[in-house]
Parts: structure tokens; sequence; C-alpha cells
């Protein structure tokens, strides 16, 4: 399994596999095309005028010297760009570092087509046969945007001082980089080598690393972080402190250094980066924000042009998405967000499109499912748990859905009857769990539904307990309003099946209250990361049991798992274990076992778990999501034929931003 | 008069007491804080944010500390310092997030008013003397129309309107180039160039109230027989209508005016979210909906503050008008 590739190139295919099923099942995928990018551009390289201007007026050392000696050579989507132009994008303010819009510079990313992990920062990679140990070599001569160079102790600050350093609150290093719970070892082998070594295999390591955690491993720069750290710099610390008027040094530093997924990780423009573009100021509070070229970032083209092509990036506050869809098809906004480029606006975008001097790219959700059902197993009412807890009252409530009618009005069309699992294009996809008990028939229904609450004396169905059976389903109704609509439909067919319930559609604020509850009795949420390999990073998902987030009650359940991996662990509180039916601890097993294989071992028990997770049929679909898009102004090129939405894979920022380029 | 206003203004202390501690607790003691808000924000990215997470911000931020030693923070620094505690979301002061605003916030509130008044009170004093004339017919019509329309449907029709019709930039009250830039001329321009927009939209609701309170009051006046004398005098029609009937027409309008320091702070929120304003309202509304906790309760103070002075004046110029009302209560 070793593997050592110079200056690979990012490949794409000019129709896009997407998240190809051809990818070996579970394994890990390595680099398809390699390219001696030292040899190719031994004439040197070429970069933006501007830098050009700064190198003659000695502001700024030479392109060569500014670039590793083996630079990323990223492939560009249709062409070799030219240097210019504004990238706009509009933002709700806040963190402008959702890196799905923003940036995605990763030791290892997802290629374009998301069907494998590639060389990013870290220029090649080599893995123990038994999987135990990762080894990074990063690119010799790379540099910070600051002219600093980057190197591997850069990354042993961050492990030291940011993941592993309790008073900078992350709780210790996140689940992402754990394996089976226990912690790796980072070593720095030489300047630019680092070594992560598990106690276990670990399968899913690279996988991690290129997903949104991956960020924080590279961006910390040594060098101007110290300064931020209370014991390497205790007066400079309490200094700023003081001037800040902050008492706490946790939440100083959450707000005024942050890591990924922290509003304040961008907000310091000095704060060198390893982005294609850098801050020119702080954002937060801030109605308009520019980002201009890092004159030092590490990639080129194939015709040893530095990139990225474009000169800034833009962002202006719109605080509300209608005024986001009016500028974007207006034709001000460069690329739609994903907030507005939903299947319901595509009519207002269509229509558009000659006014606005754009057109619409195809994006393909990595969602398993737009709406997934969740009922509380671990209800604290004995009567309502053993209802919950029936399969058949799950394949009842399941057939008495029109999933074709709600396709067909609500979601125009687009996709097909679903059910949460792993999408067709994923290498786990398992057609029973797929499709399962998606036909609408009210007969197979009430025949499901009458061995657990059967049709009492006056119509009604009733409980176990001999009185009438009531649910209620909780509903975040500004999250996608396209539920709210969904579920009025799913609310008549369930009354003509003889069902007795009540949906309660909650404010974003309220959401949250109303699924946590530990009396609720059904929640409701989009399935994310189902397509390609995500699913396998997304194992608790796919159980309704991500950490202490459930639709409805599962604490029991979980509380069970949680005292099975470590007897001595303290649980939240108000939980107690509830021993789950035996398919179901085996499902918890190999949620813990599968992140430690790799190979065909690997795809061997996936295969167990969505078996597994076909038999019981935990939670409930109605389709898989379709008939997204972005816009796209006409000036801009480079962009993917079709591009990828998702949050593991961090759709659309993989898609080589730097390699966009405006052709007037 | 001296005792009667000491007497008021110490009445305002336990009532800001009051309001300050009730501004605190509703954004306090509904369930979920600040935390649990951003785990259901990022939820929605897609990203679960461990409970250990949760408890440590919460640790940081002192969430989890009573609320009333919470209050006493807060409180203890407004009062002494002038410290109005931190936004979350924001990292900065709460002061420094709301000042910056604030500005373009009376200006527009003042625009809008003036608007009103240009508007409003000449339509009124005519639709009042040539009453169930074809004019007053229309002017009434068109009255009512503003205000049975609610203000943000006005706003996305007039910003459809100026969109699809005019090509112009909408949302916003700058173009994008002028929005971080120091001002300049070209600035001020940008912005009259954005302001009308929200004016009339904001304005046209409060047109026609005026227009029936004016209408009204002076159809009272008009009849009264000081007009009779007057005209029998031989005073020219308009001088006589202006001198006279008009200005006693006003009075009433003029003491309506009461609530106008809160409106100018926080007045056309809605219009603001939906047109996109860089006004105070729609930060008001973030910190309530993201139960950023300081910033929501200063806000909520400094416009209950306002409604106590607005109050406490309102109080001081009618007593000053009308002794007996200072001779009762005083």
């Amino acid at each position: 399994m070793q593997k050592d590739r110079l200056g690979v190139t990012r490949w794409l295919a000019a129709t896009s596999v997407l998240l190809s099923a051809t990818a070996l099942p579970g394994a890990i995928a390595l680099p398809v095309q390699a390219q001696d990018a030292a040899n190719a551009c031994a004439s040197g390289y070429t970069e933006a005028p501007q830098l050009e201007a700064m190198v003659d007026a000695g502001s700024l050392p030479a392109v060569a010297e500014r670039l590793p000696l083996e630079p990323l050579v990223i492939q560009p989507a249709e062409e070799i760009g030219v240097y210019g132009g504004q990238f706009i994008d509009s933002w709700g303010g806040g963190n402008v570092a959702d890196m799905r819009q923003f940036g995605y510079e990763p030791l290892v990313r997802w290629s374009v087509d998301g069907s494998e992990v590639v060389p990013g920062i870290a220029k090649s990679w080599d893995i123990s046969e038994d999987a135990r140990s990762y080894t990074f070599h990063l690119r010799e001569g790379m540099k910070w945007s600051d002219g600093h160079p980057f190197t591997a102790d850069d990354i042993i600050f961050w492990w030291d001082r940011v993941e592993n350093n309790p008073k900078v609150m992350t709780g210790g290093p996140r689940a992402e980089l754990k394996n089976n719970g226990a912690v790796p070892t980072v070593t720095k082998v030489d300047d630019y080598t680092v070594t992560f070594a598990y106690e276990q295999p670990n399968g899913l390591f690279l996988q991690n690393m290129a997903g949104p955690y991956g960020q924080r491993v590279v961006q910390f720069p040594k060098h101007y972080m110290e300064q931020f750290d209370i014991d390497l710099n205790p007066d400079g610390v309490a200094e700023m402190m003081a001037a800040a008027g902050a008492t706490d040094y946790a939440a100083w530093w959450k707000g005024n250094v942050g890591s990924y997924g922290d509003a304040a990780q961008f907000n310091n423009p000095e704060r060198p980066s390893v982005h294609a573009w850098i801050g020119t100021d702080s954002l937060l509070g801030k109605e308009r924000v520019t980002f201009v070229r890092n004159p030092y970032y590490f990639a080129v083209d194939p015709s040893c042009q530095q990139l990225p092509y474009i000169d800034e990036r833009v962002w202006t506050v719109a605080a509300d998405p209608e005024v986001t869809l009016l500028q974007a098809i207006q034709g001000q906004i460069t690329m739609s967000p994903r907030n507005i480029s939903t299947p319901q606006n595509r009519a207002v975008f269509f229509d558009s499109q000659q006014a606005g001097d754009y057109h619409l790219v195809p994006a393909t959700s990595c969602d398993y499912n737009t709406a997934v059902l969740g009922f509380s197993v671990n209800h604290p009412d004995p009567i309502k748990a053993q209802v919950f807890g029936s399969k058949d009252f799950r394949i009842g409530v399941s057939h008495a859905i029109n999933r074709q009618e709600i396709i067909d009005t609500i979601y125009l069309g687009q996709g097909e009857p679903f059910q949460p699992a792993p999408l067709p294009n994923s290498p786990f996809y398992n057609e029973t769990l797929a499709k399962e008990f998606t036909e609408f028939d009210l007969a197979k229904a009430a025949e499901h539904l009458d061995k657990i609450i059967p049709l009492g004396a006056d119509g009604v169905r009733v409980g176990p307990d001999g009185k009438p059976f009531k649910f209620s389903v909780e509903i975040n109704a500004d999250f996608k309003p396209d539920t709210v609509d969904a579920f009025q439909l799913i609310e008549r067919t369930w009354k003509q099946a003889g069902l007795d319930v009540t949906i309660n559609y909650h404010s974003d604020e309220l959401f949250g209250n109303a699924r946590a509850k530990p009396d609720a009795d059904a929640a409701v949420w989009v399935g994310e990361n189902g397509c390609g390999q995500l699913p396998l990073l997304n194992l608790g998902r796919f159980m309704n049991d991500y950490g202490y987030w459930s639709l409805g009650n599962w604490s029991g359940w979980a509380a069970w798992d949680i005292k099975r991996l470590n007897p001595g662990a303290e649980l939240p509180e108000g939980w107690s274990p509830i021993e789950p039916p035996a398919n179901v601890q085996r499902l918890y097993e190999l949620r813990s076992t599968i992140p430690t294989t790799v190979g065909e071992e690997q795809a061997a028990l996936m295969a167990e778990f969505t078996g597994l997770l076909a038999e019981e049929f935990l939670t409930i679909g109605i389709a898989n999501p379709a008939g997204y898009y972005r816009s796209v102004k006409n000036d801009l090129h480079n962009v993917p034929a079709e591009l990828i939405e998702g949050w593991l894979y961090p759709g659309p920022a993989p898609a080589n931003f730097a390699t966009f380029f405006l052709k007037p | 008069m001296g005792s009667f206003m000491l007497r008021r203004i110490i009445y305002v202390i336990p009532a800001l007491i009051a309001v300050s501690l009730i501004s605190f607790l509703v954004i306090a003691i509904p369930p979920g804080d600040f935390i649990t808000r951003t785990a259901e924000l990022r939820a929605a990215q897609g990203d679960i944010m461990p409970l250990a997470e949760q408890e440590a911000m919460r640790r940081a931020y002192g969430l989890d500390l009573p609320i009333m030693v919470q209050y006493w923070n807060w409180i203890s620094g407004v009062v002494t310092r002038g410290d109005f505690g931190y936004s979350f979301s924001f990292n900065l002061p709460v002061k420094d997030v709301i000042w910056p605003r604030l500005g373009l916030t009376i200006l527009l509130s003042v625009a809008s008013l003036l608007f009103i008044w240009v508007i409003a009170i000449p339509i009124g004093i005519y639709s009042a003397v040539r009453r169930y004339s074809a004019g007053d017919y229309l002017a009434t019509f068109l009255g009512f129309l503003g205000l049975a329309i609610p203000n943000f449907l006005l706003a996305l029709a007039v910003m459809y309107i100026a969109f699809a019709w005019f090509g112009m930039n909408v949302g916003g009250l700058f173009s994008p180039e002028y929005l971080e830039a120091p001002w300049s001329w070209g600035r001020v321009l940008d912005l009259l160039n954005h302001l009308w927009l929200p004016m009339i939209v904001l304005g046209t609701a409060g047109t026609a109230s005026v227009i029936r309170v004016i209408r009204a009051n002076l159809m009272d006046e008009l009849h009264k027989p000081y007009v009779t004398a007057a005209r029998a005098k031989g005073k020219g029609e308009f001088a006589l209508l202006m001198k006279y009937p008009v200005r006693h027409a006003l009075n009433p309008f003029v003491s309506g005016q009461n609530d106008i320091f809160v409106d100018i702070v926080s007045g056309g929120t809605i219009v603001a979210i939906v047109m996109g304003l860089q006004t105070t309202g729609p930060l008001l509304l973030d910190a309530l909906r993201t139960q950023d906790m300081y910033m929501a309760a200063s806000f909520i103070l400094m416009l209950s503050v306002l409604v106590v002075i607005g109050t406490l004046l309102s109080d001081v110029l009618l007593a000053w008008l009308d002794p007996r009302i200072r001779y009762q209560q005083g």
C-alpha cells in the first residue's frame, strides 16, 4: 500500500464520474495520475501582473522563491486561464469560513468528483501495511501567506498546543481524528515529514482528513500563533485579554483565534494562512469584505502559472435570502449560494438567465434523503416506547406515505422514493434498504399497523393498553420549507390510515428544544452524507445516533453503547442505558469496528451493516434529493460540468476555485 | 414645578431597574442559550457539535452561572463602566456593533418622518377643506391602500419594480463598492440614491394615518365660531386656514408623536430585513434569534430607556402646558 508521488495533478474527467462506484469499496483511494511538475516547469513560473509589479519593486520575493520546490499542479476543468477579476459572493454575515463557499486546503483532499482522496498540502503519503500509521510528506519550500516556511513544526504545534490543549476548549481531539476512541501519536520525522500512528488499524483516516475538520491541521502557523498561547506568552496574552476586556482565556481564544468552525478563524487579516485568497480586514460585523490573492499560494496550473487566477473574492452581506435571490438573478453574484439554489427557485433562475447573464450548472446533492423521520424508541412512556420500537408500526407508517405524490408536487418531479440509505452512486448501496416499504399502499399499512395499534370500536387506533393512540411529529419549518409541504400531504394519508397524528411546525429557534425533549415522539431532519464513500464516515447518522444528537429519544440505546465501549464513562444528564435488540447491538458493534478495518474486510462489514439496517428499518425517508444546481455567471470559466453539494465532501469547495477565471 | 419634576425623575429609577431586569430575563429564561443555538445552526450546515465542546463553551462564556449572577455581572458593567457586554456572534463589544448602525438608522427614520409630514399634512388639510370632493376621495382611497398593504409586501413589490423596470441595484443602502468605503461625496450621493426606496415604503403607511388624523381634527375645527368670526372680519381664506384651525388641528397630532424615539431607533425592522438595510432593526432581530444574550438585552434596555425618557419628557411638557396636571399630581 505504498505510494509516493511527486507533484500529483488533481485529475478531472471531462464528464465527471460522480463519486464513482468503481472506486474500490472502502479501500483507501490513491491518486490516479502523476506529473513531475519540477521538470515541467524547468523554465520557471509566471505570476499575476500585480505580484510581478511588487517583485519588480522589490517588495516581494520572486515567484520561484515563493512557491514550494514541487508545487501542486492543478488541471483546470476546461482551459488555462488568465489573471484578473473579482468573484462576488453573498453571505449572511458572521462566519464566512463556511469552507464550502470559501476555500478548501487540507493536507489531503477529495478529488473534484469525490471518488478518491488526492494530495493537497501534503505532496504524498505512505500508509503502513496494517493501516496503523500514516506518514505525510509536506512540500519543501512551501510558505505561509506571510512568507514564513510551512513545516512539520506547524502541524506538531496544532496537535500539542491546540487540539490537545484543554485550555482552548476543544474538549480533547475531535472524534474525526480518533480511531475507535483512541488518539494517535503524532510525530515529526523531519522538517517535511509527519507521522500519525494509531494503536488499531484506521481505515478512515484519509477520508476524515479530507473532510471539514482536516482543515484544522494546517490552520496554525506556529511562528504567529505562539503569541496567543497563554503558556508560551503569559504576559502578552494577559495584556491582549485586558485590552479586550476578557476574563476567560478559552472564550477569548475562541473569539479571537479560533479553529475550523469558529467565526473568528478568518477574522484576523494578520493571521497567515495557506488559502488561495487572504483577508484584508476583519470581517465580523462588516457589510462587505474583500480577500486578495495569496502571493505564496502553493499551486500552479499545467503551464506553470501560479494560481489563483482571480484577483479578489468579495462577500457582500444580504441578511434576507430573498434579497440574495434578487441579486443572483440580476447577475450580481458570481455563483449563487446554496441556500437559494433550490429546486423551488429553479424556475425563477431559469427565466432570468439571459438578463442576469448566467447559466445553471447541475449540483448533485450528497444528501441521502430529503427528510428522515425518526421515532423515539426510548420514549419515557412505556406504551409509546413499545409502539415506536415496533418494526410493524414503522412499516405501517411508511406504507401510508404517498411518496410519488410528494415528489410530483413538492420536488417538481425530481428524485425517487427512497429510504435513509447510501445513494445508488455509493459502493455501499443496498437496494433493499433504499427501496423497502416505499410504495403507497393503505391496505398494507393497515395490515402492519393492526398488529401493534389495532382499530378500536369507534374507528380509532388503540395502543397495547387499549387507550386511543396518538403521537406528534416535530418539524423545523425554517430549515427546509419543503418538509412542511411534504408533511402536510403525509398528515392527510396518515389520517386515511387511521393514525391520530399532530404535526408541530417550529421556527428554527425553537426546533432544537422540541427535538431534544425526552418525551418528543418523533422528529424530522435531512439525511446527509450518503454519496460515494461518505456513508463510511457517517455510520451514526444511519443509525439515528450521532453522539448526543438523534431524531426522537434514542438516549437509552446511545447510553447502552457508551457503557459498552467504556463501562466507567459518565452519561449525560437524564440518560440511562436500555439494552437494544440483538440486531441493533450488532449495528453498534459494527459502527465501532468498521473504521478500524480496511479493504475487503471493511466492505464485507459494510454489507452486513446495511443488511442489518434493512432488516431493522430504524428510520423512515421520503425521497433522494435531486434537481439542485448553482447559477454561474457566463464569464466564469473552469467550473466543472457538474458540482457536488455536501458536508463531509464540502461541496462545491473541492471544485478548485483557484482555477476559476473570468473571461470578458 | 421643580418638585413635580424631581418626583417624576425619582419615579423613573425603579422603572429603569425593573425594565433592565425584565429585558435580561426575557432573553435568559426561555430554554436554550447561545450555545444550543450555535449547535443547531451548525447542525443545519451538517456539522454536529460534540456535547463536550458545548459544555466547554458554556463555561467559557459564563452561561452556566445562575441567571441572577449573569444579570448582576451585566448590569453592573452597564452602570459602572458603560460596558454593555460582549456580542457572542460578532465577537465585539455590543456598543461597537450598535453605534455604527445607529447613524444610518436615525437618518432613515428622520427622512421617512419628514417624508410623511411633507406629504401627509398638506393632503390632510386639502381633504378636510375640500371634503367629499373627487380629490378627497382619491387621497382617502390611496391613504387607506397604503394603510392596508403590509410594509414588507410593499417593499418586495417596490424592489421588484425597481429591479425589473429600472434595473436598479436593490437591497441595502449602498452600492457594493461603497459599502465599507470611507465617507466621500460619492458615498453620500450613493446613499441618497438608495435611501428614497425604503423611505417611500416606510412612509406610505404613516402617511395614511397622518392624513386621517389631520383631516378629522381639522374638520372639527373648521365649523367653530372663531373661524366664522375671522372670516366675517374679512381675513383671506388661506391665511385664515393656516393661522387658526390648522394650528389647532396639529395639537393632537403633535402629542401623538410620543413614541418617536423608539420609532427612530427600531422602526421598520421588517422592511429593513426585506430590503437588506444596514439599520439597527435587523440587528435586534438577529440577536434575539441567535440568543446573543447581552446584545439583545442591551438593545431592549436601550429601547425601554428611550420609552421611559420619552414618557418623562411628555409628562413634563404636559405639566408645563397645563397647570391643572401640575397641581393635581404634584
